[in-house]
């Protein structure tokens, strides 16, 4: 399966079209080349597979459709798209004149989705369709509007999926790399440069191994052929070669002793050497490493942490550090040590004995293919235990954190017996594990005692009869000692390959995140503000978060410095990513931003955030104290200062009333504050930042009437002598709005001051009307 | 615009949004439109397009039917508490609707999972024919709606099911030992 359906390149689908449809589209006196573009549809509308197309021509639509088929094999993305054997199939097909459609659209459903026209007054279902088409077919019905707007048809090229070279799909289609046939060198080299500032000790490092793999090839030569066919055998040219007196074997044992202790204590001290500077330089490169990481993603428009998963990418971060390091030291520098070890003992053994050691070759690969082929077995339970052990860790994370809930609904019962449900598949998967692994050990110790037995059998057999062969006792322990030091590198070698492509991949993460470009970049010559006031103007903004889909469309408007500017629309109308492109948190697709008139592309970051402050929604509370925070945008303050900004903004009394006060620790680990408290200490940094525009996105939303009159008490302070634009559901807090405007669907439906908006009788007068009737019921109750 | 009339209507808005109504054979009469959908009379409402959407996709599927009108602020008109209590007519009525809405092919035999750099490719045979297709690891493309019975979603959010894991072979359900 997958693999011999590896797919070409994507096609144009003008190109692919069957015969059937053709000959029948030039009955309508259409060839190919009127054909602008072309989607398949994979289902009909009783909801079975069946080919269908959706042709676009310069003033017409045609649906093709054929019979449901039972036979074919439906590809999904992931497969690509396949050559595969055309059918002949009977089609029946419908033209609708572009001119006659009204509205084009995609109604989504829940695996597949609906293209409907609307003709006339009906609305009428024209295809049915999976998921795998629904890109196309967006393309197709926004390519309709073009043509019906008289617009020329411009439909973007779609990103490419598959690598051109193996036909695999790309992980992350942003990214377009294969780890498939990605240079793994380069990024070898690039590694290896983290370890440059180490040469020294990296190179101790590699001595050491080097070291050890020549001493543990000595140890099996003194305690076998030295120690049985020398000594014990009372071999006098032996005695005579290391400079002892005839007959004195008991000195010669005596040295060989002292010979093998000392080797075992050389091993020993080299161990520790190892795992000393191990230590100290992977610590130091994980660290540098992270840093540089770190430093990148802190620099990273917002745009790269909405296409990522945030918590996700900083624990991947981490790990992959520790992977690439893990490889570089206890992997890399054993492949030479490892391969020479190798080598050196099949020599050696050659020498001694090659009968014995070509049944020792024949043999090894056997104990590899075992490891190779039952390990991964034992990974796929391993995985099976960690996802257990996270249900089993979620639940009672969810139990400690819903305790009240739980006790409030009497559940403590039903909770127990949840949590014993995933205690005992924990249980049953750590089973399953101790099983598979003592099956692993006993086929792997099986396999290794067979290689083992084989050898001796041989060596004894060779020892007892067959004269020709050159063997003794220590000769043969000496060689079994070699067939033992081969099982070491072999195994090494058999995972090394998944072990590096493994490290390699994360290396790639990690460099794709410090070689990534922010989207929003400063300019190289920045403009200065020199004596800002505060004027704001947008020009024709257009943006999306995803390229074909607007989210603010064309919106032209003009605040003047010192006023007091009201944005109102429904939740999701773009009132936030308006204000976010004003602090250039993103850059508009289209227009331009000015303030005093100039481009917010043309100042630096530092200038346009300092005269640019933002109470937002969602308030962050830093790790640190309340001072701290306060000073957080800017750092500069002294004590008057943050202690009047708190005062200002309300927050003075609250602070008071904690222990510590300014120096209470706040933040992830600190006090924990209220939504209303958390709004005025970030209430209080903008006051303290002292900006010329100050954006309030929803400054009072989640705080009670009573406090938000407090914070309302406070922003009137705050806003004189700036430029304020100001968010908010409540009608209330914009009453003194100079200027307002309604965003609905991304575009400014209504503008102008309360008292117009108020006459024009539209969205902002129903919701006016709405909350102070709302209003006028709570007064009554209370 | 008289200013009482409109709050009066926001009112009527609101009280709406909070109103549960039942449809059944009496209040209501379904109709199709010819062009693939339905329309509904009921009381004295008309409405030249409904939609039909399942409350519990997976654990009550022909049970509490909310049929909506189809724009994008869509609302509710009404509850059909159990399909089977409705004419044949109009059961069948609802059914195509539920189809246009709902495709999720169910798995019948596996022929393969591979695992390869991140995703796997499933080869399946389902209900509705051989299948191929990609769901992304590590993710949560497999739900579990109970014990036996999965979810499994792909790359471009296509749905398949298993109704019943044990009904696989043994060899099969190796085959998902890397999601159960």
């Amino acid at each position: 399966m997958g693999s011999e359906i590896k797919m070409k390149k994507t096609k144009k689908i003008n190109e692919t079209l069957p015969d059937g449809v053709l000959s029948l589209l030039s009955q309508s006196g259409r060839t190919k080349q009127d054909i602008l573009y072309a989607s398949a549809t994979d289902l009909n509308t009783e909801g079975e597979f069946a080919d269908g197309f959706l042709l676009l021509a310069r003033d017409t639509l045609f649906v093709f459709k054929a019979e449901p088929n039972r036979e074919k094999i439906h590809y999904y993305k992931g497969y690509g798209i396949c050559e595969e054997q055309e059918r002949e199939q009977e089609w029946i097909w419908k033209a609708y004149p572009l001119s006659d459609i009204k509205r084009l659209f995609i109604e989504m459903g829940v695996g597949c989705n609906l293209l409907v026209a609307e003709i006339g007054s009906e609305k009428l279902l024209l295809a049915m369709f999976t998921q795998l088409h629904k890109r196309e077919i967006a393309h197709l019905v926004r390519g309709v509007e073009q043509l019906n707007a008289g617009e020329e048809l411009d439909i973007p090229e779609d990103e490419a999926e598959y690598c051109p070279k193996c036909g695999n799909m790309y992980p992350d289609s942003s990214r377009k790399i294969c780890p498939n046939c990605m240079d793994r060198r380069s990024i070898f080299f690039r590694v290896l440069g983290y370890f440059k500032p180490y040469r020294i000790k990296f190179a101790a490092l590699i001595l050491c191994t080097a070291l050890t793999a020549l001493l543990n090839l000595v140890w099996p030569y003194l305690n076998g052929t030295v120690l049985y066919d020398k000594i014990l055998a009372k071999n006098e040219a032996f005695l005579q070669s290391i400079g002892v007196k005839n007959g004195e074997f008991l000195v010669a044992l005596l040295l060989l002793v002292l010979a093998m202790a000392a080797t075992k204590i050389v091993l020993l001290l080299l161990e520790i050497l190892q795992g000393v500077l191990t230590a100290q330089m992977v610590v130091d490169v994980v660290r540098n490493m992270k840093k540089d990481v770190f430093r990148v993603m802190a620099k990273l428009s917002i745009n790269f942490y909405r296409s990522r998963q945030t918590g996700g990418l900083m624990t991947r971060v981490m790990s992959d550090a520790d992977r690439i390091t893990g490889f570089f030291v206890d992997g890399g520098p054993y492949i030479l040590v490892h391969g020479l070890t190798l080598l050196v003992t099949v020599i050696v053994m050659f020498g001694i004995n090659p009968q014995m050691t070509v049944i020792t070759i024949l043999l090894l690969p056997v104990l590899v293919a075992v490891s190779v082929y039952l390990r991964p077995k034992i990974w796929v339970m391993f995985g099976r235990r960690h996802r257990a052990e996270r249900s089993l860790n979620s639940g009672v994370n969810d139990n400690l954190v819903g305790a009240r809930v739980v006790k409030s609904f009497g559940q403590e019962e039903r909770e127990v017996n949840r949590f014993e449900k995933n205690n005992v598949q924990l249980r049953d998967a750590e089973i399953a594990i101790t099983y598979r692994q003592n099956y692993f050990h006993f086929i792997y110790g099986a396999a290794q005692s067979i290689a083992t037995i084989g050898v001796w059998v041989l060596g004894v057999w060779f020892l007892l009869g067959d004269a020709r062969q050159d063997m003794n006792l220590g000769v043969l322990i000496t060689f079994v000692g070699y067939v033992g030091q081969l099982q070491g590198p072999m195994n090494f070698f058999a995972r090394v390959h998944n072990w590096w492509a493994d490290s390699m991949n994360s290396a790639q993460r990690i460099f794709e995140i410090i070689d990534a470009v922010p989207q929003v970049q400063e300019p190289a010559h920045p403009k200065r503000l020199e004596k800002p006031e505060g004027n704001i103007s947008l020009k024709g903004v257009t943006f999306g978060y995803e390229v074909n889909r607007p989210v603010l469309k064309n919106i032209t408007v003009d605040i003047p410095a010192g006023s007091m500017f009201g944005i109102v629309g429904r939740s999701g109308a773009g009132k936030t990513t308006l204000v976010n492109l004003i602090s250039r948190m993103y850059d508009p697709q289209e227009g331009s931003i000015k303030i005093d008139g100039i481009n917010v592309k043309d100042l630096s970051f530092h200038e346009l955030r300092k005269n640019v402050a933002m109470v937002s929604q969602d308030t962050y509370i830093f790790m640190g104290t309340v001072a701290e925070n306060i000073a957080y945008g800017n750092r500069e303050a002294d004590i008057k200062e943050i202690m009047r900004a708190a005062k200002l903004a309300g927050a003075h009394e609250f602070i008071m009333r904690m222990p510590d006060a300014y120096d209470t620790r706040i933040g992830a680990s600190g006090r924990e504050l209220s939504g209303g408290e958390r709004q005025r200490i970030s209430i209080a940094r903008a006051i303290l930042a002292n900006p010329k525009i100050l954006i309030l996105d929803e400054a009072t939303a989640s705080v009670d009437t009573e406090t938000e009159r407090v914070i309302q008490k406070s922003i009137s302070y705050l806003v004189q002598g700036r430029t304020t634009i100001s968010i908010a559901h409540r009608l209330s807090t914009l009453r003194d709005a100079d200027y307002l405007v309604v965003i609905d669907n991304g575009e400014i439906t209504e503008r102008g001051t309360h008292e117009e908006l108020k006459a024009l009788k539209g969205t902002y007068y129903k919701l006016l009307e709405l909350q102070t009737k709302a209003l006028d019921r709570e007064e009554k109750v209370f | 615009m008289n200013e009482d009339f409109a709050l009066s209507q926001m009112e009527q808005e609101t009280d709406q949004m909070l109103r549960i109504r039942y449809i059944n054979n009496e209040n209501a009469e379904f109709t199709r439109t010819g062009t693939g959908f339905l329309s509904l009379k009921i009381e004295d409402e008309f409405y030249p397009r409904v939609q039909v959407v399942r409350m519990f996709p997976f654990m009550h599927k022909d049970e509490f039917l909310s049929v909506r009108t189809p724009d994008e602020r869509s609302k509710e008109i009404g509850i059909i508490e159990k399909l089977s209590d409705m004419a044949p007519e109009t059961v069948a009525m609802l059914q195509e609707q539920l189809t246009l809405r709902y495709f999720t092919p169910t798995i019948t035999k596996i022929f393969g999972i591979k695992d390869e750099y991140g995703y796997a490719y499933w080869d399946v045979m389902t209900n509705y024919g051989a299948c191929r297709f990609t769901i992304q690891m590590g993710g949560n493309a497999v739900v579990h709606l109970s014990d036996t019975r999965i979810l499994i979603i792909d790359i471009d959010e296509n749905r398949f099911e298993i109704p019943d894991i044990m009904a696989l072979s043994n060899s099969e359900r190796k085959k998902l030992d890397l999601f159960l």
